[in-house]
């Protein structure tokens, strides 16, 4: 059964184009979500809750007019809709009548769930607090579990219906530690576009491992040197860093209002030649992906970067309206609060020939950057700045003593040129990005890269 | 909506439980501009209803933005599913305290057409383009307007009813001279459209960005550093888990075992001034209905008390303060109101200084339990009083808690951040590197 009426969605639609919207288009969306906070070894909050609510965006010329509410009734909706149709004009009479279709898409493949128990939950939860606790100096355990269960809908002023559920899961672990006046703590969240079988099948020892040698060897680190230096970046969460310093550069969003400093290098060779790069929306299980987008468009796999040169955009309805950049299948909110907006979905430097040791072996005196931390850019400039969660410096191509409080900063066109060698080790990781239409899914990777210059903020 | 939530609660005290229920409805109106015309004009009308209830010393939490029969039922149902699987939680109650209070705010405002607030929107960026020929576009522009509703209701009988308007602008000046770009965002707020102060931001979005056109770098090593009132906001605001009570419950609080010992330089004092007249919005009551009272924090450098709510009270075996924080779709947390840093030993300027107004990747590149940080930031060099040059492409570290203790007080006039929500007198901090060329 649809979420809202079909003959509200025609009555809206037609409100919208009465007024003399281009483009219509309604977005339904009911999401389920329950959250478990495993803390001093107990659950400390279990909440669940649902949203509801209905957007509304009329496009007219480049203009863009967005109402949501959560009031599912016909008369609200419609005053919704003419309030943002007097913006366009007047209503007049419309003698066009449409249906909807059904629009059916290839559907991503999703890990399964599983119903489960809320006990059966804290049970595993409970196994992973006491092995992290096994180490002495672990002084806190905080696990966050998230479930959401997606259901959207599409209508759109070209007949468009699609619909579809989407499920994510994720576990985020925390573990702190402490040794007398030493403190350090560790963070590892992987989350998955599915259900309860991506939990039960983490490899929950490799996981606690992990995090305990994180966080041991950022208690003892030294404080990391500042200045310019060769960074190698190790893969994961390591592809943060194009995520941040080129992905965003790369949406449309910024492209369209010339704020990104790629935006009118189409063709161009912005980056290494030895740097290529994916944006896919199609990954089945990935975090970030998706069937299809938030205007009703299947996802796609977007080669953005081949060989250092730039070959397409991240682009949406809008997007392409403004640029004339096709769209990707990319259009995405964080939910009906939000009009939708060019957004990356599983984006990840591709495979590359080295392997990591040949890497570090080519710096003589550098950061080895293993696990990185969150990182943020100004898209208008390109300047990012990173942290790193993990970090050693190299010495003589060897991996030497920890170091810690590194963060990295530069200019996304800058360093894009400045990566001249790349692993053959790709690995994603899921994380959360926030921007124009809010906080998303969006899953980052690379293989081990090596960045020739940049400068290693850390302590003087 | 009030005998809606009564029949909530009634359906609760019939499952043997006790609850407290919060009600928050927004209406908003938000434009951006791009290329002087409307690009996005978003309205929007919205409710949510969160339900915290406790039965047999277990808590529920479970919300819902949808408000039907149905809807209402299942809320209570799965508030009283996750109670039944959560942990017992001798600390949490539902507060016994009766009575209404009401924080209505009225604002003298007249009727301005929306067509008005079109064209002044337009004009942030239009007048960016008029007054600067290295301008390249406006990377975030725009208007917003919202009325907002708060209810709260309580098995126990206590009710508070809050509600607020409130206007914001904002704009960025894209510049770009030889290769060369410079972004700098600037936002107002306030209570009513006429007090928005839209050549400020204009000024100030542009004088910024031509500032950072000319930035250079820095020589790598220590440095004597103020921050504007904005940046030490924003910097305190990272480590605000320190004041938190739920944070030492939870361990995470390295000030935990602090409490009565010397935390930050002699010379300072911190308050929470939930009724400061100058703040931009008082407050009268925190959420779970307690009325606001006045707190010291740290007193001549001693740690005096954190935040506490009804829970944290409880389990620390102290007061309360009055500082719950629970939004409809969230536990129960804390949050401070209007803060105010006060000194005293007033020392003079230092000859030379840097004045940082800029600190970015603050949400990754702290640590909230070991208090490093590193940071690029952008600032000023000043030397006698004068404004020498705009620096940038640097990087800032140092230790939160050590940069605390090595502080000087230069000048006791208290200055406000843009959204007066803060306040400090002038500090100079001595224990800070800059990691440059």
């Amino acid at each position: 059964m649809e979420l809202l009426n079909k003959k509200i969605a025609q009555d809206i639609i037609f409100e919208g184009l009465s007024h003399g919207a281009d483009f219509v288009d309604v977005f339904v969306e009911r999401t389920e979500n329950e959250s478990l906070l495993f803390k001093n070894s107990k659950t400390e909050d279990k909440q669940s809750g649902t949203i509801f609510g209905i957007g509304i965006r009329l496009i007219h010329g480049h203009q863009a007019l967005y109402g949501y509410t959560n009031i599912n009734e016909r008369e609200e909706l419609l005053r919704i809709t003419t309030l943002l149709g007097s913006r366009i004009g007047q209503k007049k009479s419309l003698s066009t009548t449409f249906n909807f279709e059904r629009f059916d898409y290839p559907t991503v493949a999703a890990v399964a769930d599983k119903n489960v128990s809320a006990v059966e939950k804290m049970a595993k939860m409970k196994k992973i607090d006491e092995i992290l606790r096994k180490d002495v100096k672990t002084a806190q355990v905080i696990l966050n579990f998230i479930s959401k269960k997606q259901k959207i809908e599409v209508y759109d002023s070209e007949g468009l219906f699609a619909s579809e559920d989407r499920p994510y899961i994720r576990l985020a672990h925390q573990i702190i530690m402490k040794d007398g006046a030493h403190e350090s703590d560790a963070f590892y969240g992987p989350g998955a576009r599915g259900g309860w079988e991506f939990i039960q099948d983490l490899p929950v020892q490799e996981i606690c491992d992990g995090l305990i040698q994180r966080a041991t060897t950022a208690l003892y680190a030294s404080p990391c040197p500042a200045g310019k230096m060769p960074v190698v970046i190790d893969n994961g969460f390591g592809g943060v860093i194009f995520h941040e310093a080129c992905g965003h550069l790369l949406e449309t969003t910024s492209v369209e209002k010339k704020a990104s400093v790629f935006w009118d290098k189409m063709g161009e060779q912005i980056a290494h030649h030895a740097l290529s790069a994916i944006d896919d929306g199609t990954l089945g299980g990935e975090w970030g992906s998706l069937s299809i987008d938030d205007e009703g468009m299947p996802t796609q796999r977007t080669t953005l970067i081949e060989n250092g040169i730039l070959k397409r955009f991240i682009s949406d309805r809008i997007g392409e309206m403004k640029t004339g950049h096709k769209r990707t299948g990319s259009a995405r909110r964080q939910s009906y609060k939000f009009a939708p907006a060019s957004r990356m979905r599983n984006t990840f430097i591709d495979r590359g020939p080295h392997d990591l040791s040949s890497i570090l072996a080519s710096v003589d005196h550098g950061l080895y950057a293993k696990t990185m931390g969150g990182g943020s850019v100004d898209p208008g400039t390109g300047e990012f700045n990173f942290a790193v969660q993990e970090a050693y410096m190299i010495e003589n191509g060897k991996i030497a003593r920890a170091v810690k409080g590194a963060t990295l900063i530069g200019s996304g066109a800058d360093i894009m040129t400045k990566i001249s060698m790349v692993g053959n080790d790709l690995k994603l990781m899921a994380g959360m990005c926030g921007s124009v239409s809010g906080s998303i899914p969006t899953t980052v990777g690379q293989p081990p890269i090596k960045v020739d210059e940049i400068l290693v903020g850390g302590r003087a | 909506m009030k005998n809606l939530m009564e029949k909530v609660l009634n359906d609760v005290k019939k499952n043997h439980a006790e609850a407290d229920l919060i009600l928050n409805r927004s209406t908003s109106l938000k434009m951006s501009t791009q290329e002087a015309s409307l690009s996005e004009y978003k309205v929007s009308s919205s409710q949510v209803l969160g339900l915290r209830l406790i039965k047999d010393g277990k808590v529920g939490l479970a919300y819902t933005e949808s408000l039907d029969e149905d809807a209402l039922k299942l809320m209570i149902k799965q508030a009283l599913g996750n109670a039944d699987t959560n942990h017992p939680n001798p600390n949490e109650k539902i507060l016994n305290h009766s009575g209404e209070i009401r924080d209505e705010m009225t604002y003298e405002e007249q009727e301005t057409p929306i067509s008005l607030k079109v064209e002044k929107a337009i004009s942030l960026e239009t007048e960016l383009k008029k007054r600067e020929p290295r301008f390249l576009a406006s990377t975030y522009n725009g208007y917003s307007e919202g009325e907002y509703t708060g209810i709260f209701m309580s098995t126990s009988g206590r009710s508070t009813f809050y509600s607020d308007k409130i206007y914001s602008i904002y704009t960025a000046a894209l510049l770009g001279e030889n290769g060369k770009k410079a972004n700098y965002y600037d936002f107002d707020i306030s209570h009513t459209y006429k007090d928005l102060l839209w050549e400020k931001v204009i000024a100030h979005s542009l004088d910024y960005s031509r500032q950072i056109l000319k930035e250079q770098t820095l020589e790598t090593g220590k440095y004597q550093i103020r921050f504007t009132e904005d940046a030490l906001k924003n910097l305190m605001h990272v480590f605000s888990s320190l004041f938190s009570a739920k944070a030492a419950m939870d361990k995470v609080n390295p000030w935990a075992q602090k409490l009565g010992e010397v935390v930050m330089a002699k010379c300072l004092s911190i308050d929470d001034h939930a009724d400061y007249k100058k703040a931009f919005r008082i407050s009268k009551f925190d959420s779970e209905g307690v009325e606001r009272k006045h707190l010291s924090l740290i007193e001549d450098g001693v740690l005096k008390s954190f935040y506490h709510n009804s829970l944290t009270s409880h389990f620390f075996k102290t007061q309360n303060t009055g500082h719950a924080s629970r939004g409809p779709q969230g536990p129960l947390g804390l949050s401070e109101t209007t803060m105010l840093i006060q000194g005293k030993d007033v020392k003079p300027l230092p000859p030379k200084y840097l004045e940082i107004f800029q600190l970015d990747g603050l949400h990754a590149g702290t640590n909230r339990i070991t208090g490093d940080f590193s940071l690029p930031v952008k600032g000023f060099v000043w030397e006698n009083a004068e404004k020498k040059m705009t620096f940038g492409n640097v990087t800032l570290g140092g230790n939160f808690f050590n940069m605390l203790k090595e502080v000087e007080v230069v000048g006791s006039e208290l200055h406000a951040s843009s959204d007066a929500s803060f306040f400090s007198v002038p500090l100079i901090f001595n224990d800070l590197s800059i990691a440059g060329k």
